[in-house]
């Protein structure tokens, strides 16, 4: 056997090994738990910067990127729903 | 030393190239045709291809020569994809009943219509084998024949993705509120955790196959698909992660789609589930419970070595795995 291939077998063994441990530490609740917690108050934080930033663009009486979303949104849903119309009325003739 | 230093020169492989055209757009998604072959179909039934939301559908038509949608087409199946495209921020108001009963409904109708054909066959890969099961469970008429794919279906099923959205700690409203769509980065950055080691691997195991072009072909086409991920429509995740994996809706019977119940014991069509012994994405167990619930007399299970992408898309699944799917639609034409 030549030096590659011992270093792979024994990159091999390590590797499923690593990877099996890792897999029983990421799925402990003593890591799930923090980190789970520490996104959740990432995620709020950015949501309450964001409604804030919303909310003094809004009070120039400017449109905000929730209201943009929330138009182009009901234009999407408006074409949906033409084309459901158009498919009953085609399966009616 | 001077095949490692052209790898870095070297342009990504063009992906997705069987000829195709698009039949029916709606908002960001499209329903792609492709060109019969030029003898003409030889199957009355069409088959539609419903890759996951989060991936791209080229994984199907990866490269020619190693194309799942290639091979097919060549045996004279008509064969339509969607492309669920890239959601825009508006898109966070998506529902799960959006995507899975309005959309997908849609280009069921669509292929059958275009092809035909009353019927269609509906393959769904990893999450639109999901999405087609559920589909089926309250449209099963619209269906000739249902193919999941490492579809997960039972979502308490041990794996790390299970623990990671079912932890308590993970507010899953709090990511949609401030991301709107879920990014792909959040989500990619998960799929990477499931073996963390797997980057390193792949270097060892790639560097002495450097030489061989038709196999870094193949790698590098498969990484520029890993890395061209698609981010979750916010709404969509929310109930996918509460009612699919902390509830295990589907399996309890307690899901609904656009206020129908979706109850798998209303499948009755052929249905083929295919599971994969290494799938650390979709553990084996969490795909095959769909043959258990369902009321199909006609049933079939194909359980093969290998992970969730590599099994589905190697050379190897040529030999083995679309012949056998061929089959199964071939004999319920």
């Amino acid at each position: 056997m030549n030096p590659w291939d011992i270093y792979k077998k024994a990159f091999n063994a390590w590797e499923n090994a690593t990877a099996t441990y890792m897999e029983q530490v990421l799925k402990s609740p003593l890591v799930l738990e923090p980190a789970g917690a520490w996104l959740s108050t990432l995620m709020k934080a950015k949501a309450k910067s964001d409604e804030l930033a919303a909310g003094w663009w809004g009070g120039l009486g400017l449109p905000t990127k929730r209201d943009q979303e929330r138009t182009l949104h009901k234009l999407n849903q408006l074409e949906s729903k033409l084309l459901d119309l158009e498919e009953r009325l085609a399966a009616q003739e | 030393m001077i095949s490692l230093a052209s790898l870095f020169g070297r342009p990504p492989p063009a992906v997705g190239q069987t000829p195709s055209d698009v039949v029916f757009a709606e908002n960001k998604w499209r329903l792609l045709r492709y060109r019969p072959r030029s003898e003409g179909v030889a199957h009355a039934t069409p088959v539609l291809l419903v890759p996951s939301l989060i991936n791209r559908h080229y994984v199907l038509d990866l490269l020619p020569g190693k194309s799942f949608v290639e091979w097919f087409v060549a045996r004279g199946h008509d064969v339509f994809c969607i492309d669920w495209g890239t959601p825009g921020d508006e898109d966070r108001y998506l529902t799960f009943d959006d995507v899975c009963d309005r959309y997908l409904g849609r280009a069921i109708e669509r292929t059958r219509k275009v092809a035909g054909a009353p019927k269609a066959h509906v393959l769904g890969y990893c999450l639109g084998g999901t999405l087609a099961a559920i589909h089926a469970s309250v449209h099963p008429e619209r269906f000739a024949s249902l193919t999941a794919l490492a579809a997960p279906i039972g979502f308490h099923d041990g794996g790390l993705l299970s623990a990671w959205t079912r932890s308590k700690g993970f507010d899953v409203q709090a990511v949609v509120t401030a991301t709107g769509n879920v990014p792909w980065q959040l989500m990619q950055s998960a799929f990477h955790l499931l073996r963390p080691t797997l980057t390193l691997s792949k270097a060892v195991h790639v560097a002495d196959k450097l030489w061989d072009d038709e196999l870094m072909n193949g790698f590098l086409a498969l990484e520029t698909w890993g890395s061209d991920n698609v981010s979750f429509p916010g709404a969509c995740y929310q109930r996918y992660v509460d009612e699919l994996y902390r509830k295990n809706a589907l399996l309890a019977g307690t899901f609904t789609l656009s206020g129908q119940p979706a109850r798998l014991e209303a499948i009755t069509c052929p249905t083929l589930a295919v599971t994969f012994q290494h799938d650390n994405i979709v553990p084996p167990e969490s795909a095959a419970v769909l043959l258990e619930r369902i009321s199909s007399e006609d049933k079939h299970r194909i359980h093969l070595p290998g992970g969730h992408v590599g099994a589905v898309v190697s050379k190897k699944a040529a030999q083995g795995l679309w012949p056998a799917i061929a089959k199964f639609w071939a004999d319920r034409d």
